[in-house]
């Protein structure tokens, strides 16, 4: 893929992977150690303790574990990370760690800036307003999708304002990510199907983003590989341990390309219709992923039809001879047919979704942040309007 | 055709002008309100010796204060922005887009972020309206 003489851009990603199955209870404690650490307070949620995904991994790490805090909710909030952050304190932690999916691992992020500078984490929203490190903390995922285990960002509910902030801090960058594929053994097909989505449309939107560099689009690509190879036999057999640690791997790398290259049109699509009729976000990211790539495509940008004659043959639909635009096309067929492969939700309507909700989330997905990042400069709603049309 | 000096209070004047007089901006900005904060880090090597403080404020499309002020004042933005002389040189002229400078921890953001994101239009117009300003800075002289 080419790139400008002008290139120049910033990759980010300090974190440290530890891979392997049994790696959460075999190297945990080492880790711990390698960072100069021994109180230790997990963070965790009820559903995962109820699932005794967590219970080998405190029993390993014995008196080091101080306290468990497992009072994170789905959807966390800056009420949730004030009191896991007094929890902490008073149990002397000096380092924590988290087991489960987006929400536990953002409310440790936030756990460890409240850890290290005080205060409410009312007063840390913002972006890059940390000027050093913050207490340490390891990951431990228990899904394959969302690559919070290596990214920046945290999204917590301020209930008190009834909205989402996002805080993005390089600070916040977990230490290590212990990425053991037993733990994703129990997901359930469609959660499997869905967070699988959501790492594939994290590489490719990285691919396609105008923040797109080359290091990015490494992992990207290679992401691209390991779910079309690896998410369908997740599906077919839970128990596939290779296969699952292969999704746990594309997730990582899929996070490290979007928090460096950003996302663009389908999350913009996919937060707003989530916004409107709530449904789920891997889903959301799924149904609206191959749309969004036509329309992307359409445009008839030769260098947009090459990045995605390029994801074309990591999907292994295409090969570097076939000609670009046939090729481009062929990618977008093959996100169907994967869809389909994986039992994952095709249309909107599914979901209940009517054309007055198409219409509001298509105002919301004008003014989200991820519209400008796309490859291709959206004119206006009735566009957007015309792709969630395509998807209802 | 006119020229300012960065960071002076008739070179804010220029840049509020050139926002009034756009329709583009008027027709983005629609829902924007409140006021955004600028703080320039000194840097003796460029000829910025002390810092820089600016407050500008924006509402609905309209512009409404913009101003060299003291760091007290900057403490009233909705929103407070902060960066090295050289990143708001870059982001200024273009070189660098303000969500990338942000995102990789060139400029510093306090303030809902979530509400910048929505607006990002808004804000890249600003910028671009910035650069219509023939500016002279404090390191060119």
């Amino acid at each position: 893929m080419a790139y400008d003489n002008s290139l120049s851009f910033v990759y980010f990603g300090p974190t440290k992977i530890i891979f392997g199955s049994g790696s959460s209870t075999a190297e945990l404690e080492s880790e711990m150690s390698a960072l100069g650490c021994s109180r230790a307070v997990v963070v965790t949620d009820p559903g995962i303790i109820k699932a005794g995904l967590s219970e080998k991994i405190i029993k390993t790490l014995g008196d080091k574990c101080v306290g468990v805090f497992s009072d994170v909710p789905q959807d966390t909030g800056i009420d949730v990370v004030n009191r896991g952050a007094a929890f902490a304190r008073e149990k002397g932690a000096d380092i924590v760690i988290s087991i489960g999916g987006g929400s536990v691992i953002d409310t440790a992020k936030c756990m460890c800036i409240l850890l290290t500078e005080g205060g409410d984490l009312a007063n840390f929203e913002g972006i890059q307003l940390l000027t050093r490190p913050q207490t340490p903390h390891i990951v431990i995922p228990t899904t394959a999708g969302t690559g919070s285990e290596v990214t920046w960002i945290a999204v917590v509910f301020d209930r008190g304002k009834g909205q989402k902030i996002l805080i993005v801090e390089s600070y916040i960058t977990p230490r290590v990510a212990i990425l053991d594929p037993q733990l994703t053994l129990t997901l359930p097909p469609l959660l499997t199907a869905s967070t699988g989505m959501d790492a594939m449309t994290h590489a490719i939107e990285a691919m396609t983003s105008m923040h797109r560099e080359p290091i990015s689009a490494g992992m990207a690509l290679h992401a691209i590989r390991l779910v079309s190879t690896y998410l369908p036999p997740c599906i077919q057999d839970g128990n596939n341990i290779n296969a699952r640690g292969q999704m746990q791997l594309a997730a990582t790398m899929a996070g490290w390309a979007f928090c460096n290259s950003m996302v663009g049109l389908v999350h913009a699509m996919a937060h707003s219709i989530g916004a409107v009729s709530h449904i789920p976000h891997g889903v959301s990211c799924g149904i609206m992923l191959p749309y969004c790539m036509d329309y992307n495509i359409d445009d008839g940008e030769p260098e947009v039809i090459k990045i995605y004659a390029t994801v074309a043959q990591a999907l292994g639909v295409s090969t570097r001879n076939d000609e670009p635009k046939r090729a481009a096309k062929a990618a977008v067929k093959e996100i169907f047919d994967l869809l389909k492969r994986i039992g994952h939700p095709l249309k909107l309507s599914e979901f209940g979704v009517k054309e007055a909700d198409i219409l509001k989330a298509a105002d919301l997905s004008m003014a989200d942040g991820a519209i400008v990042n796309n490859i291709r400069y959206v004119l206006g709603k009735d566009e957007v309007l015309g792709i969630y049309r395509r998807a209802l | 055709m006119a020229t300012y000096n960065a960071f002076t209070q008739e070179w804010l004047d220029a840049w509020k002008q050139k926002i009034a007089e756009s329709q583009e901006y008027k027709e983005i900005a629609k829902d924007w309100e409140g006021s955004v904060a600028l703080i320039c880090n000194a840097d003796p090597s460029k000829n910025v010796p002390k810092p820089v403080y600016l407050f500008t404020d924006y509402w609905h499309g309209d512009v409404r204060d913009f101003l060299v002020c003291d760091e007290a004042k900057t403490q009233t933005g909705k929103f407070i922005m902060t960066g090295d002389y050289a990143r708001w040189k870059q982001v200024a002229k273009k070189e660098l887009g303000a969500t990338k400078a942000l995102m990789q921890g060139k400029l510093k953001l306090k303030g809902d972020l979530t509400y910048v994101v929505r607006n990002v239009k808004t804000v890249n117009k600003v910028i671009d309206l910035l650069t219509e300003v023939n500016t002279v800075w404090p390191d060119d002289v």
